[in-house]
């Protein structure tokens, strides 16, 4: 499939080095987009974080070791290896602005987009989801419920771009050129530590835009060719190191 | 009846096209695509109006101000409020599932008492108030009859407690073990008024001592702040960040430099430190200096600190040196899990600051004024701030000290969050009439005589006044963003009311009115405030403090060494002193801590090998108390001879998002006496391992 | 008591003693069926399934088996359009099992796919540019085209033969076979590369990802070789089980050695081309990505003994031992090199399915293991039960066996 360029690109960067792995984006991006508690959330490998927070290490002995924390939303790849796989259309790039989508009325449940995914950035519903009781009344207006059965991940919290859009056709701007911070993710307004940055990468008015050349910037797996819109930022040659396989001939 | 090859073909087409024209396959086919998203027991989302209001939250160790929006009046996701100078616009892990927790199943629906052990009745506030006041006459006038602990060292509500408190002849209300009881007991001995604070803001260079900024000494999501801002994403950092401790905790992964410290010697590095600063001819125009130096020349040589807190000679030389030659260098101590530290922490890190002359400075130590008391009778914040809760369980555990007829909690979980838990527990079960005010079914409720159950944070009036750590004096307030959900009534309410009618004049009618009364008298707005920005005042005490030297010198002692260390570590995504894991979170619990209902400690190979254990092997961690069971995750980042554990595991109350995950590490701290100021510590824990 | 319902001169075992046999299988099969339904009411949680394996034992086992039921369409492809006659006495038993696997393979993806009453969404909002999709059509289309093949069969059956409606409409399905015949062998031998398509386009998964020719990764191709290569000597080995438990003679030796003839033949081409596919991936494709073929494997679960036993023990092994005459004329030999090549074509799905996503792409990433758990292995032994029900009931009352009459009379 060929690769769509579009004039808008919304674009996350994340300063590793700023993060301190509190949680607050997980718990923030639960809340917005209605993914229901799971009693048992140390089973890694059967909850739902559509943002999740991976620890990194120098892998380094006391006392040279040194760690790092790693947010990991849906990469939303120019080249998605989850998009062209998936039988039913149910998840598509065809947006202006990059995001790929996910349909869930749509997706019949296969996982092969998971399977597709090297960066495990999408989740299947093993359950139904079930809200401690009365808890439904503290369901956001913005993400539809899932019955158990369908594949979801991050969306850039995609209807709070609609929201943006909307205000600013209300004030008669141009509703694909938004000022920087008008459409702002969940897990950005949750962070303390300031990590997030998110904007448009192809408009010089935003901030991402000279973000994403900074000499410290990087994506995940370059090598593969997937061309992220998630790109993250690290001093720490270590971290950047471990952002792609390298032979050992080519690591420091 | 034959058929041929046409009839054949006639009748397969015939059957397939036929049954195409019928609607059946259509529509079914329609419908089952509906059916698969609309199954009823998939809850529906409520549209309506979205709103946003300030709040408070106090779900954490400091409070937190909010934005929370609602739809259709239901409030559904909160995020921090940037016009709040208290929290500067960040959010924690607890808070921002604040609106999630409106509905938590450990909620207490409305007032109850024991009936047997473990089984409640509801009751009537009107009778849940008489019974209060029988007990409570009872006792009136008699001191050492009455104990009160408050979890909520900011707000007014502490206040109209120890009024009450006061008014019922009663010197035992508390506050529940946090930073602030060793900065004041330390500000006291330094001869100095006021609250200790730090400008982060305008410091180039933080050494944290111990304190774990990020996860729970000060004003946490203030701290993050201050550190984002800092050190902006593709810009120069514009502050320098050091964290001395045992554990790579995240502070220390965040921080310029990590420095590997002892638990709980904090002291000892700060003097280690100062021995450096001397020799390069810091002074201060201070009585005892020349105290100060004697002591730490003899006592704190660069050999006799390697020895006792491993930190090599070069590493403080060179770290002194930072300090020094920073144009506004910062020194904070405290305790890695937020409590339990001793005053001399603070005083040898205020001594640091006194050498490199940043008491007073901007960007440097502060001393801050407290706001006025809006309750005549009530203690002072250093009064009561200074008071020793565990010293006083202590006492009663071992009966020293006569129980109290009567103990009220209030946001406050002491059967669980004190240190050495189970001789805490113990002590408090001798208490006959036990009252919680809890907002949840937490452990204390769960054994109370009475429970009142406070309104969660989004449901009342509420205020916050300068949280331990920051720089600058100030006030927040909230009034309620929702209705109570439940039967709750404010725990300053139900005071009032019982006050007057035990005959106690407190002065005030409401919370409101105690909270505006508090406003004013402070000389902010109230309606400003309840819009959700903070009243920031720059009144200072003086700024002449002393060395304390004497204290110093009896209180710091060199551990013996040779003995298994615990560093425990408070993160705010597990909960708090008051909460337990809130639903939400239990996908942000590390795999490092717990797995299923196991809980992780961590060490490194070394003192693996030393203990004869591997990754994932069981271990029983035996301390003065108690014990603990957990298993074993090999960290790198954890200090020679120390286990790294995690606090806030072990609940047995609450419901099924924490009950039963892991063990509670608060029953293996092990509570000894300061010399110098007797208060109680906890930072320096021992343990044995089998 | 059921003697009427046998084919015309045959015998067969007493209705108690096929009873109890059928019983027998029974347990296994509603042991599976009652898996399903804690499935279908709980959600696929039940499984071992989780977020790093997505697919396991289900598509693993679906794979097997679709590869392994190849047979149908390779052997109809050599029967009814190359012409090779001799054929015709394995071929029904060919097209059973082929319609086993595939209806079977189809039941397993029932319970797989989330949101099973969305299945035909594939018909209806289809993604040409997947490799599932074809999948979908593909093996949808062709268990039709087995169901076709195997009605005539059914309706061969004695006493419905003597309706003279069901005889002429088997009739004239029997002159139109080479039609279907075509048909499956495009389909099959479509989905059959899909199927491998489907690995090899996963650009995001270097264990898996291959270059190759147009649209199809090399994957595509060696998938079909594969399942040609292990097809008909399945048919064969299945055969040979059903002439041990009756005790009876049902094909001749020679057209077993035929079909492994032809079978060993294909899986020298494939392993051929496999060999030279993997010494390509390992130090041309890993390499340009960072990867070194160490990397690819790990600990005992995911070690590199799996490849060289899918590789030379399962797969060069009988591959030669097939086309060397004077092995393949000993029939334990045979059957030893038949067993190899169906273990080794097993492993080889196995791999694809879950070594590939097992791999931490990310370096930061852990791998992570995978153990299916009662309800997987219940429900594939459903399906296996399943099977070997209808193949009981088949042998029993149908004329799969064209020359079982003339060989066991030889025999007495």
């Amino acid at each position: 499939m060929q690769q769509i360029e579009f004039d808008t690109k919304w674009t996350m960067v994340v300063d590793i080095d700023k993060c301190s792995g509190c949680g607050s984006c997980m718990v923030s991006c639960q809340a917005e987009n209605n993914i229901a508690p799971m009693e048992d959330g140390s089973n890694k490998l059967k909850t739902l974080t559509w943002m999740l927070v991976y620890e990194l290490n120098n892998g380094k002995e006391f006392p040279e070791r040194e760690s790092a924390y790693l947010p990991r939303p849906c990469m939303q790849c120019g080249n998605p290896a989850c998009v062209p796989v998936c039988p039913v259309v149910a998840t598509t790039k065809d947006e202006e602005g990059g995001i790929v989508s996910q349909i869930y009325p749509r997706c019949i449940g296969c996982r092969y987009c998971m399977a597709a995914c090297p960066y495990h950035a999408r989740y299947f519903g093993w359950f139904d989801p079930i809200w401690p009781e009365g808890m439904e009344k503290a369901l956001s207006p913005n993400t539809s419920t899932r019955p158990r059965g369908v594949v979801e991940k991050c969306n850039f919290c995609h209807s709070r771009l609609m929201d943006a859009r909307a205000r600013a056709r209300a004030e008669g701007m141009d509703p694909n050129k938004l000022p920087d911070g008008w459409y702002k993710p969940a897990c950005l307004e949750a962070c303390p530590t300031g990590a997030i940055s998110f904007g448009d990468s192809k408009n010089p008015e935003h901030k991402v835009h000279d973000l994403i050349k900074d000499k410290n910037a990087f994506r995940l797996l370059e090598s593969i060719g997937m061309d992220p819109q998630v790109y993250y930022i690290s001093r720490r040659d270590w971290v950047r190191e471990q952002s792609d396989n390298h032979l050992p001939k080519d690591k420091h | 009846m034959g058929i041929d090859r046409r009839t054949f073909i006639q009748l397969v087409t015939g059957g397939v096209v036929g049954s195409l024209f019928t609607p059946v396959i259509w529509k079914s086919l329609d419908d089952a695509a509906i059916w698969s998203q609309n199954w009823s027991w998939i809850p529906r989302l409520k549209y309506g109006q979205i709103t946003e209001h300030a709040t408070i939250s106090k779900f954490g160790p400091s409070p937190c101000s909010l934005m929370v929006k609602s739809v259709a009046g239901s409030p559904y996701v909160a995020k921090g409020n940037a016009e709040n100078e208290m929290s500067k616009g960040g959010v924690d892990a607890i808070s921002a599932g604040g609106a999630q927790l409106l509905y938590s199943p450990s909620r207490v629906k409305g007032p109850m008492k024991k009936v047997a052990d473990g089984k409640y009745e509801s009751i009537s506030w009107d009778d849940a108030e008489k019974m209060l006041s029988e007990k409570l006459s009872a006792v009136k006038g008699q001191a050492g009859k009455l104990a009160i602990v408050s979890g909520d060292a900011t707000g007014t509500s502490s206040e109209v407690l120890s009024a009450f408190a006061a008014g019922m002849g009663s010197k035992d209300c508390y506050l529940m073990p946090g930073d602030e009881q060793a900065a004041a007991v330390a500000l006291e001995n330094m001869g100095g008024s006021g609250q200790i604070g730090y400008d982060l803001d305008n410091s180039d260079f933080v050494l944290l001592v111990g304190a774990d900024a990020m996860n729970s000494w000060g004003s946490v999501v203030r701290n993050q702040r201050v550190y984002a801002d800092k050190r902006p994403t593709g810009g120069d950092i514009e502050s320098v960040y050091v964290y001395a401790g045992p554990f790579l905790n995240s502070t220390a992964a965040i921080s310029d430099k990590w420095v590997p410290v002892a638990p709980g010697t904090g002291s000892i590095f700060s003097l280690g430190l100062a021995y450096h600063m001397l020799n390069a001819g810091a002074s201060a125009s201070v009585a005892d200096f020349a105290d100060f130096k004697t002591l730490v020349m003899s006592r704190f040589t660069p050999d006799k600190v390697e020895k006792a807190i491993g930190v090599a000679p070069g590493v403080m030389a060179g770290l002194a040196k930072q300090l020094m030659s920073a144009s506004a260098p910062l020194v904070i101590s405290g305790s890695e899990f937020g409590q339990g530290a001793g005053a001399v922490d603070i005083i040898a890190a205020s001594a640091l600051n006194m050498l490199l002359g940043r008491v007073g400075e901007q960007g440097g130590m502060k001393l801050l004024a407290d706001l006025p008391l809006a309750v005549d009778a009530a203690a002072s914040r250093a009064e009561l701030s200074s008071r020793d809760f565990a010293g006083y369980l202590a006492a009663v555990a071992t009966d020293k000290v006569k129980a109290p007829e009567v103990m009220m909690a209030y946001e406050a979980n002491p059967v669980y969050a004190m240190p050495q838990a189970t001789t805490m527990a113990a002590a408090i079960a001798k208490v006959p009439f036990l009252v919680s005010f809890s907002t949840w079914m937490d452990e204390t409720a769960s054994i109370a005589d009475l429970i009142m159950p406070n309104p969660h944070s989004f449901e009342r009036f509420d205020d916050a006044q300068t949280p331990y750590g920051v720089g600058t004096t100030m006030l927040s307030a909230c009034a309620p963003v929702i209705e109570p959900l439940y039967n709750g009534k404010s725990t300053v309410d139900v005071i009032l009311s019982v006050a007057s009618g035990l005959g106690i004049d407190l002065g005030y009618e409401s919370v409101e009115a105690v909270l505006q009364a508090k406003a004013e008298k402070a000389g902010a707005d109230w309606d400003s405030l309840v819009e959700g920005v903070a009243y920031v005042s720059d009144s200072t005490e003086s700024d002449s403090l002393k060395f304390a030297a004497s204290v110093l010198s009896k209180a710091v002692t060199m551990p013996k060494g040779g003995e298994i260390a615990l560093a425990p570590y408070a993160k705010l995504n597990v909960g708090s002193s008051t909460m337990a894991i809130p639903p939400l979170n239990c996908v942000t619990v590390s795999k490092f801590e717990l797995q299923g209902k196991d809980l992780f400690v961590q060490i490194n190979g070394k003192t693996a090998k030393k203990l004869n254990a591997s990754e994932g092997s069981t271990v029983k961690l035996s301390g003065a108390g108690g014990e603990c069971v957990a298993r074993v995750h090999i960290n790198e980042g954890v200090m020679n001879d120390v286990i790294a554990a995690p606090l806030g595991f072990g609940h047995t109350a609450w419901d099924e998002f924490s009950r039963g995950k892991g063990d509670n590490i608060a029953k293996i701290l092990t509570v000894g006496t300061e010399p110098g100021t007797g208060m109680a510590v906890w930072t320096s824990s021992f343990v044995s391992v089998a | 008591m059921d003697r009427n319902l046998f084919p015309e001169g045959v015998t067969r075992c007493g209705l108690p003693k096929f009873s109890l046999w059928m019983a027998f299988v029974a347990i296994f099969f509603l042991w599976g069926a009652y898996a399903a339904v804690v499935i279908f009411a709980n959600g696929i949680g039940v499984t071992g399934l989780d977020n790093y394996f997505g697919f396991g034992l289900w598509i693993t086992f679906d794979l097997a088996v679709i590869a392994l039921g190849a047979g149908a369409f390779f052997t109809g492809f050599l029967k009814y359009i190359l012409k090779i006659d001799q054929l015709k006495n394995i071929v029904n038993l060919a097209v059973i099992i082929g319609f086993l696997c595939y209806s079977g393979a189809m039941l397993i993806l029932t319970m797989d796919i989330g949101q099973p009453i969305r299945a035909w969404f594939g018909y209806w909002h289809p993604n040409v540019h997947s490799m599932l999709t074809e999948v979908i059509f593909c093996i949808t289309c062709y268990c039709v085209v087995l169901l076709i093949e195997f009605i005539p069969l059914i309706l061969e059956q004695k006493q419905l033969n003597k309706i003279p409606f069901v005889h002429h409409f088997a009739h004239h399905l029997h002159v139109n076979m080479a039609l279907f015949a075509g048909i499956g062998t495009f389909l099959s031998t479509f989905h059959q590369g899909s199927l491998g398509g489907m690995y090899g386009v996963m650009f995001g998964r270097p264990y898996a990802f291959r270059d190759g020719f147009f649209i199809w990764p090399w994957t595509f191709f060696l998938f079909v070789l594969s399942a040609v290569g292990t097809g008909p000597i399945f048919t064969v080995l299945v055969c040979t089980l059903i002439e041990k438990m009756t005790g009876k003679k049902l094909v001749e030796y020679k057209v077993k050695a035929l079909m492994g003839k032809i079978a060993g033949s294909m899986l020298c081409l494939y392993m051929f081309l496999k060999i030279i596919d993997t010494w390509a991936w390992a130090t041309g494709y890993l390499p340009s990505v960072g990867l070194t073929f160490d990397e690819m494997f790990y600990g005992n679960i995911y070690g590199k003994w799996l490849m060289w036993v899918e590789l030379g023990l399962c797969g060069l092994v009988p591959a030669i031992m097939m086309i060397t005459p004077s092995i393949r004329k000993n029939p334990a030999l045979l059957y030893t090199a038949g067993i190899l090549a169906c273990v080794g074509v097993s492993i080889n799905r196995y791999v694809f399915t879950v070594q590939t996503i097992a791999i931490p792409v990310m370096p930061f990433d852990t791998w992570e293991f995978y153990a299916p758990n009662w309800a997987e292995w219940t429900t594939c032994g459903m399906i296996v039960a399943y099977g070997v029900l209808v193949l009981s009931l088949c042998y029993r009352y149908l004329p799969v066996f064209p020359s079982e009459i003339k060989l066991n009379s030889k025999q007495s």
